[in-house]
C-alpha cells in the first residue's frame, strides 16, 4: 500500500495540473500554506524555549485544565497536529496521565476550529497576500540571526507569512478555476452526497496531514461557489476523522499508552462525526440560528461553516466527556500494558525523542531502571534480599544471618538485565547528543550516561567478588567469613542510603548527604585494612587469603565509590544555578581526606590505605 | 577542615560566570540548600541519641561531622556571593 502512495499521489497531482493551469495555483497554495505551517511549528519550538512543554506538564492535573490548554494551545499554534504530537511524546515519557492526555485532545479539536473563523473571518474578507510579502522579508532577516529567541520568531513570522500567501493562491486559484469547469456539476445531494463528501474530507486530510489545509480548502472553494454548503459540511466533518492520521502515524513508535491516545483520538473524531452525519439537519438550524444571532450573513456560507465546525466539535466534547472514564477504561481493556520485561528498555523509544524534556526524563527514568536493576544483581551476588536490606534496622546482622547461596548466574544476570540497558542507553544519549541541545540539557543527558558507566562499574566489580563471597560466606569461617561479611555489610549500607536519598521528597534532599558516605567508605577501607594487619600479625589470617581478600575489598570498595558516584551526578538539583552550589559546597577527596586525618593521626596504615584505594579505584 | 579549596572554588566560579558558563547563585539558592543540611543535621543528632551500639554511635557522629561542615561551607558561600 505504502509503496504506492506516492506515485499514485503525484500521477493524481500531474494529471490534475495537465487537466487544468490553475488546479496549479490552487496545489501551490496547499502546498505554500502546508510549508507555513512547518515553519510556524518549527519557529514555535526554537522561541518558546520549552515553555509549551513545561506548561504542558503542569496544566494536565484535572480534566477542565487539559481541556483549556489543548483549546488555548492549538489556538495558539494553529495546529492540532503539533499539539497531538507533544501530547503522545509526554506520555511515552510518563510526564502526563493518559486522561490528561485525552483532556488535551478534546481540547484540541475545539481549538483547531479556530482557524476556520481565521480564514472565514478574515483571510476570505482581506487582501492578506498583501501582509504576507512584508511578513516573509523580514521573517528572513530574523531567521539569519543568532540568538534562538530571534530565529524562532523569524520562522513564527515566516510561517504565518506563508500562511496568508498560500490561503492567496488558494483563492486566486478557484477564482479562476470556476471560469473553466464548474465543480458545482459534481455536487451530490442527500445522504449519498453526505457519505462521498466525508470520505472526499477524509482522504484529503489524510494525504496533507492537515485538517487545517483541508478547511482552508473547502473555505476558499465555498467562497468562489465551487462546492455547495452542503457538500461543504461534509467535508469538514471528513476532515475532522482525516485529521486523527497525524496522532496515529505518532503513535507507531510510542508506548502502549501513546498508542491508547491515538484510539482515543479516533474513537472521539469518529463518533463526533457520525453525531453529526445523523443530525445534520438539526445542527444546520442551530448554525442558522446562531448566524443570525451574531449578525453573519444568510449568504455568507463561510463564516457559517465556521460556526458549524465549532458546533459540532463541541457537541462532541459535551458528549464524550461525561464519559471519559468508560472511553478511559475500554482503552485499558483495548490496549493492554505489556508485560514487564525487566531486560528491555521500558522508557526510551521514538515519541520521547522529539522534545527536551521528554527525552530527559525518559532517560532519567531508564537509568532508574537500570539502577533498579543492578541493585538487584548487587545485592543477589553478595547473597542478601533487597527486602530484608531495606527494612532491617541491624544490617549487620541481617547480613551475618544470610549465609544461604543465592541460585545465580551473575555473567547472564549482567548481560541480560544490564549490559542490554546500558547499550540502550549509549546509543540514545549519542543519538540525541547530535542535536543542538540547549547546554545545560547536554551536560546532564552526558551526565545521565556517566551515571550508567559508574553503575555497570559497581556490578563487574561485584562479579569479581562473588566467587569468594560464595566461598566464604556460606558458613562461618571464622576471621575470613567476618572480613568478607564486613565488606557485604559496606556494600548493603551504601546500598540503603541511596535507597533512603531517594525515597527522601526532592524538596528536602541533597545530594551533599553523600558525602557523608564518601568519607565513611574511606573510613571503612582504612579500618579493614587495619583488621587484615591485625589478623596477619595475630597468625589468624594467612599471607595468601589475606592478599586474595585485600583484592576482593579493592573491587569492594571500587563498587562503593561508583555507586555513590552515580548517586551524586542523578541526584545532583536539576536547576543549574541549586547545582552550581552543591557542586561549590561537596567535599573534594583531599578534604575528606584531610577529615580523616585530623581524627585519626596513623602515617603508616594512611599511606598502606592510599595503596589500597589506588588499586581498587584501577579496578 | 579548612574553607581554602572552597574560596577556590568560588573565584573559579566567578570567573566561569563572567565568562557567561555558569548560572548565577543567588542567597536564596544557598539558602534553600543550608536548610536542607540543616533539617539532615537535626536528624542525624535524634539517630545519635536513639541509638544503642556504641558502633552506629561513632559512624553516626562522623556523619553530623560532615553535615556540620557543609553547613559551615554554605554559611561560607552565602557571605561570598552577598
Amino acid at each position: 500500500m505504502r509503496k504506492y502512495y506516492l506515485p499514485v499521489v503525484i500521477a493524481l497531482i500531474l494529471a490534475a495540473f495537465w487537466f487544468s493551469a490553475d488546479a496549479q495555483e490552487i496545489a501551490a497554495g496547499v502546498a505554500i500554506f502546508l510549508f507555513g505551517m512547518m515553519m510556524l511549528e518549527d519557529g514555535f519550538k526554537l522561541f518558546s524555549g520549552g515553555t509549551l512543554e513545561r506548561m504542558l506538564e503542569r496544566t494536565t492535573g484535572s480534566t477542565p485544565r487539559a481541556l483549556v490548554f489543548g483549546i488555548l494551545s492549538t489556538t495558539i499554534l494553529q495546529s492540532s497536529s503539533l499539539v497531538s504530537v507533544i501530547t503522545i511524546s509526554f506520555l511515552s515519557a510518563g510526564l502526563i496521565s493518559l486522561i490528561g492526555g485525552v483532556g488535551i485532545i478534546f481540547g484540541a479539536n475545539i481549538g483547531t476550529t479556530t482557524g476556520a473563523w481565521l480564514v472565514a473571518g478574515l483571510g476570505l474578507k482581506v487582501n492578506i497576500a498583501s501582509y504576507a510579502m512584508p511578513m516573509i522579508a523580514i521573517s528572513i532577516v530574523l531567521v539569519f540571526q543568532k540568538p534562538k529567541p530571534l530565529r524562532g520568531i523569524g520562522y513564527a513570522l515566516g510561517g504565518l507569512g506563508f500562511l496568508f500567501l498560500g490561503i492567496h493562491h488558494m483563492k486566486e486559484g478557484f477564482e479562476a478555476f470556476k471560469d473553466q469547469i464548474d465543480l458545482l456539476r459534481f455536487a451530490l445531494p442527500g445522504l449519498l452526497g453526505l457519505l462521498v463528501y466525508t470520505l472526499l474530507g477524509t482522504s484529503a486530510t489524510v494525504i496533507m496531514q492537515s485538517s487545517h489545509a483541508t478547511m482552508v480548502l473547502i473555505l476558499t472553494a465555498l467562497a468562489a461557489g465551487q462546492i455547495t454548503y452542503e457538500n461543504a459540511l461534509a467535508l469538514a466533518i471528513g476532515a475532522n476523522i482525516g485529521t486523527t492520521i497525524t496522532a496515529i502515524l505518532g503513535s507507531l513508535s510510542a508506548n502502549f499508552q501513546g498508542k491508547r491516545l491515538a484510539l482515543a483520538h479516533l474513537i472521539f473524531n469518529v463518533t463526533t462525526a457520525v453525531v453529526a452525519l445523523v443530525f445534520i439537519a438539526p445542527l444546520r438550524d442551530v448554525v442558522d440560528q446562531i448566524s443570525l444571532l451574531v449578525g453573519i450573513g444568510d449568504q455568507d456560507y463561510a463564516l457559517k461553516l465556521a460556526v458549524f465546525h465549532t458546533v459540532f466539535n463541541t457537541l462532541g466534547v459535551a458528549l464524550m466527556l461525561p464519559l471519559l472514564t468508560r472511553l478511559i477504561a475500554f482503552l485499558e481493556r483495548r490496549i493492554v500494558e505489556p508485560a514487564l520485561d525487566v531486560s528491555r528498555p521500558r522508557y526510551l523509544n521514538g515519541a520521547v525523542d522529539a522534545f527536551p524534556q521528554t527525552l530527559e526524563t525518559a532517560l532519567r527514568q531508564e537509568v532508574q531502571h537500570l539502577n533498579e536493576n543492578a541493585i538487584e544483581l548487587i545485592l543477589h551476588g553478595l547473597n542478601l534480599h533487597r527486602q530484608d536490606i531495606y527494612t532491617t534496622d541491624n544490617i549487620a546482622e541481617t547480613v551475618r544471618k544470610s549465609r544461604a547461596p543465592m541460585d545465580l548466574d551473575m555473567d547472564e544476570g549482567y548481560e541480560r538485565r544490564v549490559k542490554t540497558l546500558y547499550s540502550a542507553i549509549v546509543e540514545f544519549t549519542t543519538r540525541v547528543g547530535e542535536r543542538s541541545l540547549e547546554p545545560d540539557i547536554n551536560e546532564r543527558v552526558h551526565a545521565l550516561r556517566d551515571v550508567s558507566g559508574d553503575i555497570v562499574k559497581a556490578v563487574k566489580s561485584v562479579k569479581h567478588l562473588r566467587k569468594n563471597v560464595l566461598r566464604f560466606t556460606g558458613r562461618d569461617m571464622g576471621a575470613v567469613t567476618n572480613l568478607y561479611d564486613g565488606l557485604r555489610t559496606e556494600i548493603a549500607r551504601i546500598v540503603v542510603e541511596i535507597h533512603k536519598l531517594e525515597s527522601t521528597d526532592p524538596d528536602d534532599r541533597s545530594a551533599l548527604w553523600l558525602d557523608q558516605e564518601r568519607a565513611q567508605i574511606e573510613d571503612d577501607a582504612l579500618a579493614t585494612t587495619r583488621r587484615v594487619d591485625d589478623l596477619i600479625r595475630q597468625g589468624r589470617l594467612q599471607p595468601a587469603a589475606a592478599t586474595s581478600f585485600l583484592n576482593d575489598s579493592g573491587y569492594a570498595y571500587a563498587a562503593m565509590r561508583n555507586l555513590i558516584e552515580a548517586a551524586r551526578k542523578y541526584y545532583i538539583e536539576r536547576d543549574s544555578a541549586m547545582a552550581e552550589v552543591e557542586r561549590l559546597l561537596s567535599l573534594e577527596d583531599e578534604e575528606l581526606d584531610e577529615n580523616r586525618l585530623v581524627t585519626d593521626a596513623s602515617p603508616n596504615l594512611e599511606a598502606k590505605h592510599h595503596g589500597n584505594k589506588n588499586v581498587a579505584r584501577r579496578t | 577542615m579548612g574553607l581554602k579549596k572552597l574560596a577556590e572554588k568560588v573565584v573559579d566560579y566567578n570567573e566561569r560566570f563572567e565568562r557567561g558558563k555558569a548560572e548565577k547563585i543567588k542567597p536564596s539558592h544557598v539558602e534553600k540548600v543550608l536548610r536542607k543540611l540543616r533539617k539532615k543535621a537535626v536528624e542525624l543528632e535524634t539517630d545519635i541519641a536513639s541509638a544503642h551500639s556504641a558502633d552506629k554511635k561513632a559512624r553516626l557522629h562522623k556523619k553530623l561531622d560532615i553535615a556540620n561542615t557543609h553547613i559551615e561551607r554554605a554559611e561560607f558561600l552565602m557571605k561570598a556571593i552577598d
